[in-house]
């Protein structure tokens, strides 16, 4: 089943009266289940590509569906929704609310959704017994490595059961035990429960991990292959 | 949760928010304090108004407001009498007889106006009688024939108070450990009577170091001073025949209020004997006081219907015939929530500033949370939020110092005797008893609410204007 349909996807920025064509005519799909990196230099468009099909941007041309619905015909309000209730997301510099433990960052997105604080909280501690943090769950973010957050950050992006997790650059920050770990744990999820994974990366070690690699080269798709059971 | 995101923000630079925190507390503090100071102050000068000066409604001749004549007497007096001593909205009333009178020692003279009461019925509509000065006689109690009970202030004029120094005097100087250099000097004048203050305080002046006279002046002043009680007072008046008469007074006792006006022109004697030399008919009175049963009927309703009901005589309110003390009754309650606007008018400033640093400081959070989901009305909520519990728990925290400040001030009271002849003249006390009530507090906190929303829409407006991946982005 397709989650998400990309069709000739533009952007185009004006830097200084110069048009910069950032994506340029990206046509892609993604089934239920991926595993995918997108790689390529920097400054190929994979950030603004992943930006797009979170709908953190909007496309100059083109459209991205996801689960049926186009998100270019969603804005302000709506379309903050529709990321809180479809997609989670996984930053490279981990952003978890400094304020709150690991537990309560992973509610705080089922709280936005209403959920009840029961069902949070059961969720919250099983995502987290998940990703290895059973233990730390009553930690603040500063008491925690930043592997840990970041598995934090993973959890949270679970606990709205988004249709998709979009992770930019989720290891650019971690050293490699901690890339082995997350990976593994991604990679577990993604075995298990069925969850779409679609990654922006720099790192070998992802794109090693990675189902499908689509390399992006100056705003367009260099290279699509989908590999053989990984690895 | 957004409560509880917007609650640890405000603890999270802890240093910054106490500052603000101490501000909102210091401002909240004063505002209040000063505000219960104004209370104490407009309660003590409208308690007066209503319970030593003019009671809750005076009666009287239409006339006599205008011209202060013997003969305008109030009409169908038996009339009002019976519903008065009838009607369940009436505490207590009296009635007063009135004459202008020129009061004279062999030292001194004034005039007054003579006041005939009945000092029983009078002392449950008036608290004069609580007003008698230490060593200034008592309220009509000695048994003397005439007696007057005048106040300290006619008493000056009348030169009726000496000044000396006593053995009893040096002793309780002694008693209070006041040094022997400052003793001895003042045995120098020792028994030697000052018939002014003025002459006594010179007198004080050339014995005395300036130093002395600040410290132990006024206790030395107040214990020196001696009323001639029991002294006669002679007063000239055109009685009701017209003709000029003379009759004499005892003292009994010298009062002092809060109002150097009201003192300087009531002298009161037994309306028995004014009626006497100045040939008063029975049942004629110049005006009738009373004291209303505020629980069951309005002052004002309640006046009307004197008013209608005995319409040859003129009914007026406490409010009328004491406009300052009305005048801030009306419009206190106001003030004193302008002067806490304007303080927290002022504080907004800052509160604004230190959200607008903690707003900057969170751009990268603010764009992650509206990234993931966090929509517009949120975020607005979440920064509303912690800037009102910014604001309000400094304000709680002054408005609880400001209640304790005032529970103690209220007790024992703060005294401007520096400053008490310019405010006594006015009839202000010089000494406060600031008090505040509770309903002050639920007003101050809604305003305080109020503040802390407006304060927030400047950095609420900068937080809504971010887009989410630029502010991920930001470093």
């Amino acid at each position: 089943m397709k989650v998400i349909e990309i069709e000739n996807l533009n952007k185009i920025y004006k830097e200084s009266e110069i048009e910069v064509h950032a994506v340029n005519g990206v046509t892609l799909d993604f089934e239920e289940g991926e595993f995918a990196a997108i790689v390529g230099p920097s400054g190929s468009g994979k950030t603004t590509l992943l930006n797009m099909i979170g709908g953190l941007d909007d496309p100059t041309s083109g459209e991205v569906i996801v689960g049926g619905s186009s998100m270019s015909k969603l804005k302000g309000a709506e379309l903050t929704d529709f990321r809180l209730h479809n997609i989670g997301f996984v930053f490279q510099s981990y952003n978890l609310i400094p304020v709150l433990t690991a537990k309560e960052n992973t509610e705080f997105v089922m709280r936005l959704q209403g959920l009840s604080a029961k069902v949070c909280e059961t969720r919250s501690e099983e995502l987290l017994n998940i990703v290895g943090l059973g233990e730390r769950m009553n930690a603040r973010p500063n008491k925690l490595s930043g592997g840990q957050q970041q598995r934090v950050a993973v959890a949270r992006a679970l606990a709205s059961k988004p249709k998709f997790v979009l992770a930019d650059e989720p290891t650019a920050n971690l050293d490699s035990k901690s890339t082995e770990t997350l990976l593994e744990i991604m990679e577990k999820l993604n075995r298990e429960e069925n969850i779409t994974f679609i990654f922006s990366t720099h790192d070998a070690r992802v794109v090693k991990k990675a189902r499908r690699v689509i390399t992006l080269e100056d705003g367009k798709i260099l290279s699509d292959v989908t590999k053989n059971g990984g690895e | 949760m957004i409560t509880s995101i917007s609650w640890k923000n405000v603890w999270r630079n802890k240093s910054r928010s106490m500052i603000v925190i101490g501000a909102v507390t210091l401002g909240t503090l004063s505002g209040v304090f000063v505000a219960g100071m104004m209370k104490g102050w407009v309660d003590q000068r409208i308690h007066s108004a209503i319970h030593t000066e003019v009671s809750h409604i005076k009666m009287q001749h239409p006339e006599y407001l205008n011209n202060e004549e013997i003969k305008y007497t109030i009409p169908n007096y038996s009339e009002i009498e019976n519903y008065l001593n009838n009607s369940e909205n009436v505490k207590a009333w009296t009635k007063h007889t009135k004459i202008m009178a020129m009061a004279a020692t062999s030292r001194g003279n004034t005039g007054v106006m003579l006041k005939g009461i009945n000092p029983d019925e009078e002392k449950r509509v008036s608290d004069l009688y609580t007003n008698i000065v230490k060593g200034g006689g008592n309220y009509f109690e000695s048994e003397f024939k005439n007696p007057i009970v005048i106040s300290e202030k006619t008493a000056d004029q009348l030169r009726l108070i000496n000044y000396q120094i006593t053995d009893n005097l040096i002793d309780t100087l002694k008693l209070l450990k006041v040094k022997d250099h400052t003793i001895e000097s003042l045995a120098s004048i020792k028994d030697k009577r000052f018939i002014t203050e003025k002459k006594f305080k010179s007198a004080l002046e050339e014995i005395l170091h300036k130093n002395e006279i600040r410290v132990h002046g006024p206790v030395i002043m107040q214990m020196a001073k001696h009323y001639k009680v029991k002294s006669k007072i002679v007063f000239t008046f055109s009685g009701s025949n017209g003709e000029m008469s003379y009759q004499s007074f005892r003292v009994v006792g010298v009062y002092k209020t809060a109002n150097t006006m009201f003192d300087q022109m009531n002298a009161f004697v037994i309306a028995d004997d004014l009626a006497k030399v100045a040939g008063f008919e029975p049942n004629k009175y110049h005006e009738i006081n009373m004291i209303i049963n505020e629980e069951s009927v309005d002052i004002k309703d309640f006046s009307q219907t004197l008013a209608e009901k005995f319409s040859e005589t003129n009914v007026m309110t406490w409010k009328e015939l004491a406009p300052d003390a009305g005048m801030m009754a009306d419009f206190m309650q106001v003030y004193y929530y302008i002067i806490m606007g304007v303080i927290f008018f002022a504080l907004a400033f800052g509160i604004i500033n230190t959200m607008l640093m903690a707003i900057l400081e969170r751009i990268k959070e603010l764009g992650m949370l509206m990234a993931i989901g966090m929509n517009k009305k949120r975020v607005f909520n979440m920064i509303m939020l912690e800037t009102v519990f910014l604001t309000l728990t400094g304000s709680v925290v002054g408005m609880i110092l400001g209640a304790i400040t005032i529970g103690i001030t209220g007790r024992v009271g703060l005294n401007f005797s520096s400053v008490q002849e310019g405010f006594e003249a006015f009839g202000w006390s010089a000494l406060v008893y600031p008090s505040i009530e509770l309903s002050f507090f639920f007003g101050v906190t809604l305003m305080v609410i109020a503040i802390g929303i407006l304060a927030s829409i400047i950095p609420a407006r900068k937080a809504l204007k971010l887009n989410p991946v630029e502010a991920i982005r930001m470093e």
